[in-house]
């Protein structure tokens, strides 16, 4: 006879039994495929052959993923950075109460639910040598800027892009936990006599933490995950310039058919994107506990 | 036995004499007409992928229709992807055992695929042909350089075709020069006339002279092939190392920035180019000349109804160093069976290649003026030899170099055109560029073999 405390047990797992099953397949089962596949030698069309760690280590000897490698990292820190900055800005100026700010919201908002591929491609064409954003800083006495094609300024346009799309997203965000804010403490703190600066660095940010953090750990991982807009914009290029972990891994898998060396960089990838997130959740737990 | 049909009556004798003429008759016209396909016993059904382009997809469909209204016993599942992708989409196929029964290839892919023994070996004599140097002695010979191993003949070819440089003739009037007198033959001629039609505002260029194509791999090596032939140089030596950083890879690279270092004709950074359509500057009149496959009137029609209509283009021989080296490269696609399918539907899949290029001249008309590997059954009808500047773009495939035969095409590929975006980008000094490709593909290569 089973008592009545397991029959709720069983009831309960019986309830979460399909979504296991669907996180285990779906997701698990292959992350775990991935990471048994990165020490084979798979190239799609002989069974996967045992390597041990020589993916792993041929991977640290090639130049290309080295570069790729310092891609993924400058873009995951430019990308974060900047949309968590621009998302609080543009979040700061619409928490006042001007008018339109509803249409300004909803406008900026437009930019996160274009279509990727249309962004890009919109894109490719603003930053053309002789397009839009170059008309537009002539008149400052820009000359020509090689956006794309400038190796040295093709990441930092990839970055601007990706700002671009996502910040007004991260802005909502904001916007929440700005809303969520008591006004009673910005009355309390004008009583005090703290000016606006003030006010928004003792009160505003202490009280957006987890918000922040939220951000930040969302933006990071999106970042670097990325792969259309470098792949379409500027296809990893010039040279290696924009060529980051995701499109590397595309590459490797599906141009040059080595499937095991691919889920080895994939692994890399995981890695680097749980030490941040780890590296992150300390960092804003320490701070959360300094405010508290 | 009688019939009451028209009222007379019909002996049993007059019937079978009937009938036995009808039979004989039926027999003659068979043996006499056109041949008639094998009609397999049991219903089959075969998958069939191909690449998608607005004449060509559509042409290979219509034949195999008509080939299974022919057949009804045959079911065929057409399937196309775009051009980048069908390579892909195969490899991914094989990997997950839902790869096509029979498929379109692109010939610089068939090293990857007999290197893994994925295609299996064509029987020519289901294709028609008496022997293999029958089938070998009736197509291009760098077709069937890149069509047959160890004595096989693995691919069935569609189109085969070189690259011309097609001139914008407008233009070349424009500054006073004779599109067919002026037509550059060498790399120098070509910088030069080049520099004429270029016209400049400032930093900006309203036309360049001529232009390279800087979208895709792919194109890069089309491009920069003929050139490392054209200087002596090779791909890979005996060994299978990569020597595109010797001395003749530097000369080549050297001529293919010399369009823009020495000449000032080309901005590298500036194209409108896109995968699909890698001569849309040249259609659009940005630049004078693009070497290009052959373009098809409708092709220049849907760009630039104008230059269409008017017929101010020419295509002409690449430049080459010198008259007697290859012009230009050349490649093609070819039919091929998948190895892991059972042998009924290798030999239905014969039969259907056999049938979809039984007509070339019908394909001609379809997909012109996208030339064929076959030398035979095309090449003196009048539909052909009328078709403008036809004789041109035969001759180009027939002078072209094929590109490099490796397993490792997508990696070479790649680190090439890596090469060139450093060089002609960001200015990078040739040498050290064409080093790190070549070691880039000699790690490539010593992967692929260890695997």
């Amino acid at each position: 006879m089973i008592s009545y405390r397991w029959r709720i047990r069983l009831w309960g797992m019986a309830f979460v039994a399909p979504t296991i099953a669907y996180f285990l397949v779906f997701k698990y089962g292959p992350m775990l495929w991935a990471m048994g596949l990165s020490f084979t030698s798979y190239d799609m069309m002989k069974p996967p052959r045992w390597v041990g760690l020589e993916n792993y280590a041929s991977i640290v000897r090639d130049p290309i993923f080295r570069a790729a490698l310092l891609n993924t990292l400058v873009y995951i820190a430019g990308s974060t950075v900047f949309i968590t900055l621009m998302a609080l800005g543009l979040a700061l100026a619409i928490n006042t109460r001007g008018r339109g700010r509803r249409v300004c919201m909803s406008g900026m908002f437009l930019t996160n639910i274009m279509p990727i591929l249309a962004v890009c491609l919109v894109w490719r064409f603003l930053f053309h040598p002789h397009g839009l954003v170059n008309q537009l800083l002539r008149p400052l006495g820009f000359g020509r800027i090689d956006w794309l094609t400038d190796s040295t300024l093709a990441m930092p346009a990839i970055i601007l892009v990706t700002v671009w799309r996502f910040a007004p997203y991260f802005m909502v965000v904001f916007l929440a936990g700005l809303l969520a804010i008591p006004p009673e403490y910005y009355e309390a703190a004008e009583i005090d006599g703290a000016d606006v600066l003030r006010r928004f660095r003792h009160l505003t940010l202490p009280l957006l933490m987890p918000v922040t953090f939220f951000v930040v750990v969302v933006a990071a991982l999106l970042s670097a995950r990325i792969f259309l807009m470098p792949y379409i914009i500027t296809g990893g290029g010039p040279g290696n310039a924009t060529r980051v972990l995701s499109m590397l891994i595309y590459e490797t898998g599906f141009s040059y058919m080595k499937m095991g060396r691919a889920a080895a960089i994939s692994v890399v990838l995981f890695a680097i994107v749980m030490v941040l997130t780890v590296v992150q959740m300390k960092l804003f737990t320490r701070g959360e506990e300094d405010y508290a | 036995m009688k019939h009451a049909s028209n009222g007379r009556a019909v002996t049993r004798r007059q019937a079978i004499k009937r009938m036995s003429a009808l039979g004989a008759g039926a027999a003659a016209v068979t043996a006499g007409g056109p041949r008639a396909f094998a009609q397999p016993k049991a219903p089959i059904t075969l998958s069939f992928w191909t690449f998608d382009n607005p004449q060509q997809r559509p042409w290979i469909h219509k034949r195999v229709n008509q080939y299974m209204e022919k057949n009804p016993n045959v079911k065929v599942d057409f399937q196309w992807f775009t051009f980048a992708d069908l390579g892909k989409k195969v490899s991914v196929g094989y990997a997950t055992g839902t790869a096509p029964d029979g498929f379109v290839t692109g010939d610089w892919l068939m090293p990857t695929w007999l290197a893994r023994n994925l295609i299996a070996p064509l029987d020519v004599k289901l294709l028609g042909y008496s022997s293999l140097d029958a089938f070998r002695k009736d197509h291009a010979d760098a077709f069937v350089a890149g069509a047959m191993k160890d004595g096989q003949a693995y691919g069935y070819p569609l189109w085969f075709y070189g690259f011309c440089n097609y001139l914008n003739t407008k233009q070349f009037k424009e500054v006073g020069l004779d599109p067919v007198k002026d037509q550059p033959k060498t790399w120098t001629e070509l910088g030069e006339v080049a520099k004429r039609l270029t016209i400049k505002q400032g930093n900006k260029f309203t036309r360049q002279g001529f232009k390279f194509a800087m979208h895709a791999a792919q194109w890069t090596m089309i491009q920069f092939n003929p050139i490392v032939s054209q200087v002596g140089g090779q791909w890979f030596d005996a060994s299978g190392r990569c020597t595109i950083n010797n001395e003749a890879g530097v000369k080549a690279m050297t001529i293919r920035a010399s369009l823009a270092r020495q000449y000032g004709a080309e901005d590298p950074a500036d194209s409108i180019a896109t995968f699909p359509l890698p001569q849309m500057d040249w259609l659009k009149e940005r630049c004078a000349m693009f070497s290009c496959h052959p373009i098809p009137p409708a092709a220049i029609k849907s760009q630039n109804p104008v230059m269409e209509s008017e017929g101010y283009f020419l295509p002409v021989q690449m430049a080459g160093v010198t008259p007697d080296k290859r012009y230009t490269t050349c490649y093609g696609f070819n039919l091929v069976v998948n190895a892991r399918v059972p042998k009924a539907k290798q030999e239905a899949l014969h039969d259907m290649y056999r049938f979809v290029m039984s007509d070339l001249v019908d394909c001609w008309e379809a997909t012109a003026p996208f030339t064929l590997a076959r030398k035979s059954g095309w090449t003196d009808d009048p539909r052909v030899k009328s078709f403008p500047h036809v004789q041109e773009i035969i001759k180009a495939k027939d002078n072209g170099v094929f590109f490099p035969r490796t397993p490792i095409w997508a990696e070479l590929a790649d680190a090439m055109h890596r090469a060139v975006q450093k060089v002609m980008l960001n200015n990078a000094d040739i040498k050290t560029a064409l080093d790190e490709a070549a070691a880039e593909v000699d790690r490539a290569t010593a992967e692929f073999k260890k695997s």
